[in-house]
């Protein structure tokens, strides 16, 4: 018996790009962890439109990883502008503070200097792997959420099986 | 015997799950406590927690002085998960797979859709306390997805082999009616 389960990379795709797209815009992402519970929801969805036999859960569970892996990478990307868009407009604060130095608290400056870590290639690498780990987990349960309300199908074979023995019995 | 193996796999696979869900909610707590007592530890828990959360002061409940590491609706959704991961054993057992049904899905869902929504498009801004009980309403279904599909996965060599037998069984079956 020939397996058609569809590949899960295309699905994965799909659903990880735009749940990572739309985590990564600022305002957009005040949803927060439910854009990667939609996203692998929608790449469990359009597994299911493509796959001829019904699918279990741990399908859900392995496309959604797969979603949750490609949200984090396309996340971490497209916040890598918008951290430089911070980092200038910090920038810009740090300069009208320095012009009312006198007024400002002891060794702020130092403070300041400290506080700006966030644009880091380090610190990218690190927020990428606890991205990819807690992403992952999210993308798990959407993927799970996905199968159990799209994926209650049976195989086209066997249906196409009943519909022959319906038509032998009404004859 | 086989039986017994995927019930064993199904209580790991739970036990890992609630383990997970305590030491996450724990390190909601751990980031304030920490801060409060001036260890930089608390810069890395809030870093891990801003790719998850908006992390709005305004939105989160405060406790040792600052701000939770998450807002109040998804520690709701976190709190709900654990309430649910309890609740789990003595709803499901260990030995049933089946995934929730799709209308309990969309019920415990609605709370949630409509607040956020709501407070979305400004059409409506709804406090902290309804935020996190709507969170937590929709929270409390999610572990019996998350356990389910994992111990699917985790025993899926040997629902493939059933699925197999299953459609093997209809088919002959079916051919036997025809003739």
């Amino acid at each position: 018996m020939s397996d058609q389960r569809p590949g899960m990379f295309v699905p994965a795709l799909i659903g990880g790009a735009l749940a990572g797209v739309l985590s990564g815009i600022p305002i957009v992402n005040c949803l927060c962890c439910l854009w990667i519970i939609g996203g692998a929801i929608l790449a469990s969805y359009l597994l299911c439109k493509d796959s001829s036999v019904s699918l279990s859960a741990g399908d859900g569970a392995i496309v959604g990883a797969l979603a949750g892996i490609i949200a984090a990478v396309v996340d971490t990307i497209i916040s890598i502008p918008f951290e430089a868009l911070n980092s200038r407009f910090f920038q810009r604060i740090v300069e009208t503070l320095r012009e009312y130095a006198e007024d400002m608290p002891y060794d702020w400056e130092t403070w300041i200097d400290k506080s700006n870590i966030g644009t880091t290639t380090t610190m990218m690498f690190l927020g990428l792997l606890f991205s990819v780990v807690v992403f992952t987990i999210f993308g798990v349960l959407g993927g799970i959420i996905g199968i159990s309300i799209f994926g209650k199908k049976i195989s086209k074979k066997s249906q196409e099986v009943i519909d022959v023995s319906k038509d032998a019995n009404n004859r | 015997m086989i039986n017994l193996k995927r019930k064993t796999k199904i209580i790991i696979v739970y036990l890992f799950t609630l383990s997970g869900i305590i030491i996450w909610i724990g390190a909601i707590f751990l980031g304030p406590y920490l801060k409060s007592k001036g260890s930089n530890v608390n810069t890395l828990i809030y870093a891990v927690f801003s790719h998850v959360c908006h992390q709005i002061p305004e939105r989160c409940f405060f406790i040792f002085g600052y701000p939770l590491t998450v807002c109040a609706r998804c520690l709701g959704i976190y709190t709900g998960f654990f309430a649910g991961a309890t609740l789990y054993p003595f709803i499901k057992g260990f030995s049933n797979l089946s995934l929730p049904k799709t209308k309990n899905f969309i019920l415990l869902s609605i709370p949630i859709s409509i607040d956020t929504l709501g407070n979305l498009f400004y059409v409506w801004s709804t406090s902290d306390l309804l935020r996190f009980i709507t969170g937590f309403i929709w929270g409390i279904i999610l572990p019996f997805y998350f356990i389910m599909g994992l111990s699917d996965w985790a025993t899926s060599k040997r629902n493939i082999q059933e699925k197999d037998y299953d459609q093997e069984f209809l088919e002959i079956s079916i051919k036997k009616q025809i003739e």
